[in-house]
């Protein structure tokens, strides 16, 4: 039931999606990278489908406001203005569509790789940590016990 | 209805204290069977072996049970509570998803009444605890090193310390400044293979469980030993009721097994190991002529007295990376410098800071404990790269202190899979543990720019901060004022023991699950002193 309406706004989640999380330095913008966790998360979950479909509601219902003919018809200034507005009027359903995009885009293996990191399991392989020279620990047992005695 | 085989003990949990009970008995040749309604978690099942890890701690992996909402869970009515109960149904109870930082009690924390004036004195101390402590350190394995001068000599530890890393060694460096106690937190997961297990390979999300066994959750320490010692564990297997025979002594339970049939499994004594939520909440729904208001429940104090440690969390942003997602989630430093009571801090009693490591790439974006979401737009990835991999986190652990309004009861309506009543929360912060947190968040200020901060966020309550339930059924030498007795009976039904964190009289300031342990095998002794 919920999933229906996100598919078929398919393009206008990935403009959302990726005024976002728009393209900077050698990252992607955030449409292609977490549109398909954000409509995996919609068929999952009812609950979660009906307020992302709301929020998408609330972004066509405040660009046909503006007397825009569309969200995709909006400079990217523009497009971020209608998001501040839906954010202040439709907090939940926005917080969700945020998280959700956050989620999918951050959990990409393109997105961990330009991190920095490993986009494999964290396991088998683990973390390998140089080992650094403990502080010194005589200075802190210096100072004496800090118990009471009971 | 079906009934088992009568037992010698019947272990109600199979987690941190359940485990810890069964297994001491059994090497006694004490016969015990333990019901517990989660299942063994397959090492294969974690969320470790998948790019997508990170995902999983908010949905099937969430610490609360009502997000995760499996079928071993039961729903909990928090409404009324500032703090979300955490906790988890399975072999190895909620060490499957702890994050395994293991300091224990101090000895003032035993005597909270008679050297502070406030709450009440337990009726055993730190001596009678110290051999069970160490006890149960060689079970679980810890890592860390002694000489720690926050408490009275240790027993060695059983591997070198949780490496600190590039994070560990930046904020001791701020300690060392302000002069303030810290040290590498005892941890229970091990550094080097030790006793069957695999050393860590810091991996980082303990708190999505250990998938090679270097976490001692209790499923990989105290079962596999309790299971060749003889104990019976049965999974699957939800409680429903203590019940009474004529004697009025318990006599057994009433359970759901697997495929949701009613059974008995009778029993000489039961030991209730369910946590500080499961525990009242079954003894509230075992009510019968002699005990209208719920089992061992004369004194009225069952559910009551709950303490959670309240958390604050202060979150400095450094100028360059730290590694913070390397190694284990939970563990570098602990710091006691503000433990003990100092009544011009405007508060009594004291709390810890826990640092522990940084943020993964989602609880970057998403604020993590602090929960200050990322910006979105055109500024979105410069704000993120100025805080991923530059954060260090210092949770502040305050001492709840025991308050009879904080309580789990019974909720009128709302019921499990099953139909047993779930519980209800009702939780307030005290206006002393706000003073509390509010000292400790200036001082991890102090701290954090000691040691580079260039900002500091704080969570002045973490709301899902409720990973330790404690005092709802609580030790003491007088049936008016408590549960149990110093040696676990229940004053009302003296078969009837409980060793989970129900037990807890005062709830210190550090992490309970050492002392948790610790009491349940001090129990433990003493069934198998009084049987022999």
């Amino acid at each position: 039931m919920t999933r229906g309406p996100l598919v078929a706004k398919r393009d206008l989640l990935t403009l959302v999606l990726d005024t976002l999380v728009p393209a900077a330095e050698e990252f992607p913008e955030s449409g292609a990278l977490a549109l398909d966790h954000v409509l995996a998360m919609a068929a999952a979950s009812a609950e979660v489908g009906l307020l992302l479909s709301r929020a998408l509601e609330a972004i066509e219902e405040a660009t046909q406001a503006d007397g825009a003919r569309g969200f995709a018809g909006l400079s990217a200034g523009q497009r971020e203005d209608v998001l501040r507005r839906v954010e202040r009027s439709h907090p939940e359903p926005f917080e969700a569509l945020v998280r959700h995009a956050y989620d999918g885009f951050y959990s990409h293996p393109a997105t961990i790789t330009r991190l920095g990191l490993e986009p494999e399991p964290v396991q088998p392989r683990g973390h390998r940590i140089e080992s650094a020279a403990l502080p010194d620990l005589t200075r802190v047992a210096a100072r004496g016990p800090i118990y009471r005695r009971a | 209805m079906a009934t088992n085989d009568r037992a010698d003990v019947l272990v109600i949990g199979a987690g941190a204290s359940g485990a810890a009970v069964a297994w001491r008995l059994a090497g006694a040749g004490i016969g015990v069977v333990c019901l517990e309604q989660g299942d063994w978690v397959d090492a294969r099942a974690y969320p470790h072996w998948r790019a997508d890890w990170e995902l999983h701690r908010h949905t099937d992996w969430s610490a609360e049970p009502n997000v995760r909402r499996l079928p071993q869970d039961y729903p909990v009515n928090e409404q009324a509570s500032a703090i979300s109960p955490l906790m988890y149904n399975a072999v190895g109870g909620s060490t499957i998803h702890w994050s395994a930082h293991f300091p224990r009690f101090r000895p003032s924390d035993f005597r909270v009444r008679t050297l502070d004036g406030v709450a009440d004195d337990w009726p055993i101390d730190y001596a009678t605890l110290e051999p069970y402590f160490d006890l149960n350190d060689r079970m679980m394995g810890v890592a860390g090193i002694t000489g720690d001068p926050a408490y009275p000599p240790k027993s060695p530890r059983q591997t070198p310390p949780i490496p600190l890393d590039t994070l560990g060694v930046t904020i001791a460096g701020g300690f060392e400044r302000l002069g303030w106690h810290w040290w590498p937190s005892d941890s229970a997961i091990l550094t080097r293979d030790y006793d069957g297990r695999r050393a860590c390979v810091n991996c980082g999300p303990c708190d999505l469980g250990c998938p090679i066994g270097a976490k001692a959750s209790t499923d990989v320490t105290y079962w596999p030993k309790a299971l060749a010692a003889g104990a019976r564990l049965v999974t699957r297997a939800r409680v429903r009721e203590i019940t009474l025979g004529p004697d009025g002594l318990a006599d057994g339970v009433v359970y759901y097994d697997q495929a949701g049939r009613e059974r008995a499994q009778k029993a000489r004594a039961v030991v209730l190991a369910a946590n500080g939520i499961g525990t009242p909440r079954l003894l509230l729904n075992s009510r019968s002529a002699r005990f209208p208001d719920g089992l061992a429940n004369r004194s009225g104090l069952v559910g009551r007295n709950l303490m959670f440690h309240p958390y604050a969390m202060a979150r400095g942003v450094f100028d360059r990376p730290l590694g913070g997602h390397r190694g284990p989630i939970g563990c570098s430093i602990i710091s006691q410098e503000f433990y003990e009571t100092d009544l011009s801090r405007g508060f009594v009693r004291g709390y810890s800071f826990q640092v522990a490591r940084g943020l993964s790439p989602i609880a970057s974006a998403n604020g993590g404990s602090i929960g200050d979401r990322v910006p979105w737009g055109r500024q979105h990835r410069r704000a993120y790269a100025e805080r991923f991999d530059r954060t260090i986190n210092v949770a502040i652990i305050g001492e709840d202190l025991p308050e009879p309004e904080n309580r789990v009861d019974l909720d009128p309506a709302l019921t499990d899979a099953h139909g047993i009543p779930a519980p209800r929360v009702s939780y307030t912060l005290s206006e002393n543990s706000r003073r509390m947190l509010d000292h400790g968040m200036a001082r991890a200020r102090e701290v954090l720019a000691a040691a580079g901060a260039r900002e500091v966020a704080f969570n002045p309550l973490l709301r899902a901060g409720g990973w330790h339930l404690m005092g709802t059924a609580r030790m003491g030498h007088d049936p008016a004022a408590s549960v149990i007795d110093a040696e676990g009976r229940c004053h009302d039904v003296p078969n009837l023991y409980i060793v989970d964190g129900s037990a807890i009289v005062t709830c210190a300031g550090v992490n309970p699950t050492s002392t948790i342990q610790a009491v349940a095998l001090h129990i433990a002794d003493g069934m198998i002193r009084r049987r022999s």
